[in-house]
């Protein structure tokens, strides 16, 4: 058993216009397309704005670490000024005479330092250098300064703050020392600042885990303890470098050489202090003053990345489907291209067959006249012995058969070609039947067929052309015939029946002829098909038939079985398109008689 | 009827010659035209009984030739054999006045048939038209006087 028509897949893939390949391509540019409008914008604003953002957060933080480093400077500063006052103060409202009395100098000191401790011993010293009066913890009573840098420097400028030194205790101190003219002489009022809160103090300053705070003289020399890089009095392995207004800061590489400890990346910012000439500087890691925006920084990349995958991915699968629309379209384009193409062949066909029908009726009128005038010799002579006449007679009666044969061809193809207008009426399709079935009953009985009819029932009257639809029934009815050809018997078996989920009737016309073979079945309906000897079909009829029913907005089908018979099924609409009414394939109505 | 006229009208020589021939033998008077024009010059010269004539011809075609001949006004019928039939063109000669419609190629017999049945329908109508002149004659006496001279004597 075979169908009439080939299934949708095999067609589908008859129908790809391109390869594989093309699609494979296509999908492949339309992803990179796509993801480059939408990635390459995503990207570049989400590192701009990120950039934008890090760079504006650094920069607020080396500005908030610059004020925080100057605030704190101004802390050092003051705590100095106000010692310095202090001391001042009290060398300029006491005199000598009264400061070397007794414990005048202890109870002053206590006085002096009872809010904060800030001084660990007081001292009066005279022009000489000598002490005159101590009140500490040290054993300095009997010490003379004089030579030393200090005592020289305070004599010169009235107030001095010294550099950290070791001195008589031999312990890291610095001093500030305040001079006092009395009555033309000379004398020095000197208090030493108490290391461990002057370190506290300079210290006090949140730096964070890897950040120091590096008190330095204008030789580099440490005036207080440093977390990491050395001690104090040490060298500091970096220079202060000269003197600058305001605050500085800079990043400096990792110094492997000089601090092996502390071998990052630094951010460095430092401010000199006016009175004594300190540098105050904060030394961090780089990374450590930037950890937030780093983060930040970080956590926003990690977001703009993950968007970017996702609508990689998403691109990816979109227009993976997009490329299955385009295949699909293709596919469905392509299908309707060669049915155009088959329909404008089938058209130039058409408009062939008919020029050559016209041209062949001439010459063969005239073989026709050609045979009559021998025909008429043969007649009239008395010459010719009579088998031999016979003969003669005969190849000419030959002669016609067979330019009448040409005649019935030509006929065909101009049938075939002919763009008739149809006439769409209403009918009853059980009733038309039996009038088509009453034209063949008798050709058919004398062929020993008999034409049965299975009328369906409460059939809805059928909207259509009843000219063409005879001429498919009649060709059907011709052809089931014809397939007799040879048995004694057979039938042929016309149903119809109302098909109300198609909205349509179904007609099947059944024999019990000798059935088409599986390899001819699939190409029953081309035109100049046929199954008959030479001579005995055109292989138009069907071809004719499944315009009309085409056009007639139906199906045709045919199912057969060598041996067995052959089934047609045409399932119509109740109602034809309006293409039925006169409009060929190519849209074009046909002359009418007018 | 034997000795019919016929004019028989085709573009193709060989057509009308052997046609010619044929029908000659058969007891026919024919006159061969080769085109639209010369037929149209030959029912002028001449009357037929019959016109055979051919649709696809160069020049004058054959149905402005079957109106230029029903435009003549004769009793002749035209009778249509062509190669280029369609049911259209069939229609359209009948209603121009054509009395049949062959397609070649047919058989002699059936042209001698159709040509027959022609010449009846022309007999026909040239009888009706005599007898048409007869009784219009015969009902107005005025034109009868008309024929013969004024008598002064019988006023």
């Amino acid at each position: 058993m075979g169908k009439g028509r080939e299934s949708s897949a095999l067609k589908d893939y008859e129908n790809q216009p391109r390869p594989d390949s093309h699609y494979k391509r296509l999908l492949l540019r339309f992803v990179f397309l796509t993801t480059a409008c939408s990635l390459i914008p995503l990207l570049l604003v989400g590192w701009g704005i990120n950039g934008h953002y890090t760079r504006f957060a650094k920069s607020r933080l080396i500005h908030s670490l610059e004020t925080q480093l100057a605030d704190h400077r101004k802390i050092i500063e003051l705590f100095l000024q106000e010692r310095t006052s202090r001391l001042h103060l009290i060398a300029w409202t006491h005199s000598l005479a009264y400061l070397e009395t007794g414990n005048n100098l202890e109870s002053m000191f206590t006085v002096m330092n009872r809010m904060d401790g800030s001084f660990a011993d007081l001292g009066v010293i005279d022009a000489e250098g000598s002490h005159r009066a101590y009140a500490g913890p040290y054993d300095l009573m009997g010490k003379n300064y004089l030579g030393a840098q200090w005592f020289n420097e305070v004599l010169e400028k009235g107030v001095y703050i010294s550099d950290v030194f070791m001195g008589f205790r031999q312990v890291p101190h610095f001093v500030i020392a305040v001079l006092r003219i009395e009555e033309g002489a000379r004398w020095i009022l000197r208090a030493t600042v108490n290391s461990e809160l002057f370190n506290a103090l300079v210290q006090g300053m949140q730096v964070g885990k890897s950040g120091e705070i590096v008190l330095l003289n204008q030789e580099g020399v440490f005036q207080a303890t440093p977390k990491f890089s050395g001690a104090i009095m040490g060298r500091a392995p970096f220079s202060p470098g000269g003197l600058h207004d305001g605050v500085k800061i800079e990043t400096v590489a990792a110094d492997e050489k000089n601090a092996p400890s502390r071998a990052h990346h630094q951010i460095v910012a430092q401010t000199w202090l006016d009175e004594p000439r300190w540098l105050l500087m904060i030394r961090q890691d780089y990374e450590e003053a930037l950890d937030e925006v780093n983060h930040a920084n970080r956590l926003t990349l990690f977001f703009l990345y993950i968007s970017a995958a996702i609508i990689l991915v998403v691109t990816f699968f979109i227009t993976r489907y997009m490329v299955s629309v385009v295949k699909k379209r293709d596919i469905e384009a392509e299908g309707l291209n060669n049915q155009i193409m088959e329909a404008s062949k089938l058209a130039a066909i058409g408009e062939l067959s008919a020029g050559v029908a016209h041209e062949i009726n001439n010459p063969l009128a005239i073989i026709l006249t050609e045979k009559q005038i021998v025909a008429d010799m043969i007649g009239e002579t008395r010459r010719l012995e009579k088998g031999f006449k016979e003969r003669l007679e005969n190849a000419l009666a030959q002669i016609t058969t067979q330019v009448k044969r040409c005649k019935r061809i030509t006929q065909n193809l101009l049938r075939f070609s002919r763009r008739t207008t149809s006439v769409i009426e209403t009918m009853d399709l059980n009733a038309f039947i039996e009038e088509v079935i009453e034209l063949m009953e008798r050709e058919a009985r004398t062929s020993g067929i008999r034409l049965l009819f299975d009328p369906g029932e409460s059939m809805p009257p059928l909207v259509t052309d009843p000219s063409q639809l005879q001429q498919v029934f009649l060709n059907l009815i011709t052809n089931a015939m014809d397939a007799h050809d040879g048995k004694p018997y057979g039938t042929i078996s016309i149903s119809t029946r109302h098909d109300p989920l198609r909205d349509g009737v179904v007609v099947k016309f059944a024999d019990t002829g000798t059935g088409i073979p599986a390899d001819k079945i699939t190409r029953i309906f081309d035109p100049f098909f046929t199954t008959k000897p030479v001579g005995k079909g055109t292989g138009l009829g069907l071809s004719i038939s499944y315009g009309i029913i085409k056009r007639l907005g139906g199906e045709i089908s045919v199912e057969s079985e060598v041996g067995q018979g052959t089934e047609f099924t045409i399932s119509l609409p109740l109602s034809a398109p309006l293409q039925a009414n006169g409009e060929d394939a190519n849209g074009r109505r046909s002359l009418s008689p007018e | 009827m034997k000795g019919s006229r016929i004019l028989l009208v085709d573009d193709e020589t060989v057509f009308t010659e052997n046609m010619s021939a044929l029908l000659t033998a058969r007891g026919y008077r024919v006159t061969t035209a080769n085109s639209g024009d010369s037929a149209i010059q030959a029912l002028g010269e001449n009357s037929f009984d019959v016109v055979v004539l051919d649709l696809k011809m160069p020049g004058m075609d054959g149905i402005t030739t079957l109106k230029e001949i029903k435009k003549l006004g004769l009793l002749t019928e035209t009778l249509i054999l062509t190669g280029h039939g369609s049911i259209d063109t069939a229609l359209e000669a009948v209603k121009l006045g054509a009395y049949d419609y062959l397609t070649k190629p047919c058989e002699i017999d059936e042209l001698v048939d159709k040509i027959e049945g022609a010449w009846e329908k022309k007999d026909t109508g040239e009888k009706q038209e005599m007898m048409e002149t007869v009784r219009k004659i015969v009902e107005s006496p005025k034109s009868v006087y008309g024929v013969y001279p004024r008598d002064k004597k019988n006023k």
